[in-house]
């Protein structure tokens, strides 16, 4: 009888079997049930975990100068090893970001005083953009909170 | 300070009164936060995670929010201790299963802070009842303060830099910890809890990530934190909890009219079964005193008492059971004091009536 196919994850027999074809080059990934319902079978992310994970790279081509942590080690982990990590691994990053969160760059709020005139300025587009959906979907409470906003974003923008 | 004095002090969660308290039981405001220069908690080596724990708890406990407040360091506290943090709450499974980890709670129990989780400092605000905006606003002042006395990781690309990639940007996870005994009686649930999926909102059960939703509860919160602003995260979850809160009403109000007395009869049982129950499991207890809070929603029960409901819920899990025996207690010995104290809450209950909501 012939092995059975392991988890690409772990090392239990394999019974869910995915295949993704992108632009004609077909990968194919094994998962037990348990790491199956894990990383949610549907999820693309598993393939990308599964390919990062099965890569036959030991040696890591990219190191963080500030804390010593790898690419090796945000695979195993998951997590990263320090604030500049962020920097060092930004390409790399890019990618995941856009999988997760949908959207690459912040539009929130900064630790205060901080606040650089780009991010000052996205931020203002985003409280115009929402006002305005606001005023559209009449909801006026939301909508002169968010004026508010906008005239102080402007103020700031403006040089004294 | 101790875990002792937070068991003993009344607080918003176990003792406040309030009609805004139906279906949503609290609000949660949590902001992931990190020191620059220094490596993130799990990477971090044992001086550093030291020398960020002193930082971090030195600028929190020179706040005003924090004065009288607790100061917990998990490696000074038994199992027991730290396990009653994390049903209260007060701190998550993984900051308690470490010991490099600390909280700062404040004196009512509202604000904590933990410190060396998977980020430095975790910021969370919880507030009984429904209260968004309140909530955001004590959680906004907080980090203000502390980006005052801390320099904080931040790009201006990526906004605050986080441990884990799903945390970049805001920080910010906000959510409502809802009572949903209709949806889940209608079976509705894996309806709603899809549409909030797909909607990107996460539905946890009563201890957070992992956990099962015993007794109806569930947590729903915000899964992106990059690329929308907090204003707009804040108005999402709202908007949503309102649709939940809504839909909830529905089911409750299509329940009691279609089954009438079967109804009634159902949450009559519950209130009997835990008032002379000698053996209670955790998992029975939530459900039953689910019925009860249910019961009180529609008037079946007198309202006022839905603040015994709710602390009955928090003070009947394992933890809290042996904190107040003062002993470990085996299965048997947590479900037969479990039932005991259950007994002597509801002895004064009056009988549940018709529904009036």
């Amino acid at each position: 009888m012939s092995q059975p196919i392991k988890c690409s994850l772990c090392e239990e027999a394999a019974t869910v079997h995915l295949s993704q074809v992108v632009h004609g080059n077909v990968t194919k990934v094994h998962l037990c049930e348990a790491c199956a319902q894990k990383g949610g079978a549907t999820d693309p992310a598993v393939f990308q975990l599964a390919d990062a994970l099965t890569a036959a790279s030991p040696a890591p081509t990219l190191t963080c100068p500030e804390c010593g942590f790898t690419d090796i080690d945000f695979r195993k982990r998951g997590r990263l090893g320090c604030p500049s990590c962020w920097e060092t691994f930004a390409d790399a990053l890019g990618g995941l970001l856009s999988k997760v969160q949908h959207e690459a760059s912040h539009v929130g709020r900064a630790p205060a005083g901080t606040l650089p005139a780009g991010q000052l300025r996205r931020r203002l587009d985003a409280a115009r953009r929402e006002m305005e959906k606001a005023i559209a979907g009449e909801d006026y409470e939301s909508a002169a909170r968010l004026r508010d906003e906008v005239a102080e974003l402007e103020k700031q923008l403006t040089p004294s | 300070m101790s875990v002792e004095d937070i068991l003993a002090a009344e607080n918003e969660l176990t003792h406040l009164l309030g009609a805004q308290q139906a279906v949503v039981l609290s609000t949660r405001i949590r902001l992931a936060r990190n020191l620059e220069g220094m490596p993130f908690p799990g990477w971090a080596k044992v001086p550093q995670r030291k020398e960020i724990s002193d930082r971090c708890v030195e600028a929190l406990d020179a706040l005003p929010k924090f004065r009288r407040g607790h100061v917990l360091r998990m490696g000074e506290l038994g199992d027991r201790d730290r396990a009653v943090l994390v049903e209260r709450h007060l701190v998550s499974k993984e900051l308690a299963a470490g010991k490099s980890g600390a909280a700062v709670i404040s004196r009512d129990q509202t604000c904590s802070v933990m410190v060396n989780e998977e980020d430095h400092l975790r910021i969370q605000v919880v507030k009984a009842g429904w209260h968004l905006r309140g909530t955001w606003h004590i959680a906004e002042q907080l980090d203000d303060a502390l980006g005052g006395s801390l320099k904080l990781a931040f790009s201006d690309r990526l906004g605050y830099l986080t441990a884990c990639p799903t945390n970049v940007g805001t920080g910010l996870r906000a959510s409502a910890m809802v009572h949903l005994p209709g949806l889940c009686l209608a079976g509705h649930m894996d309806k709603v809890s899809r549409a909030l999926n797909q909607d990107g909102l996460a539905v946890r059960g009563w201890l957070g990530e992992g956990t099962e939703a015993a007794g109806n509860v569930f947590q729903i919160s915000n899964q992106q934190t990059l690329g929308l602003s907090e204003e707009a995260i804040l108005k999402h979850l709202g908007g949503w909890i309102k649709n939940v809160v809504e839909q909830e009403w529905n089911a409750r109000r299509k329940l009691a009219q279609e089954e009438g007395e079967k109804f009634v009869d159902r949450l009559a049982r519950s209130l009997g079964l835990l008032r002379s129950a000698r053996l209670l499991t955790s998992s029975e207890a939530m459900n039953m005193l689910s019925h009860l809070r249910l019961a009180c929603d529609m008037g079946c029960l007198p309202e006022e008492r839905r603040h015994l409901v709710d602390r009955l819920m928090i003070e009947g899990q394992p933890a809290h059971v042996q904190a107040r025996a003062g002993q470990e207690l085996d299965s048997d010995g947590r479900d037969r004091r479990r039932a005991a104290v259950v007994r002597e809450a509801l002895k004064d209950f009056p009988e549940v009536v018709q529904p009036t909501a």
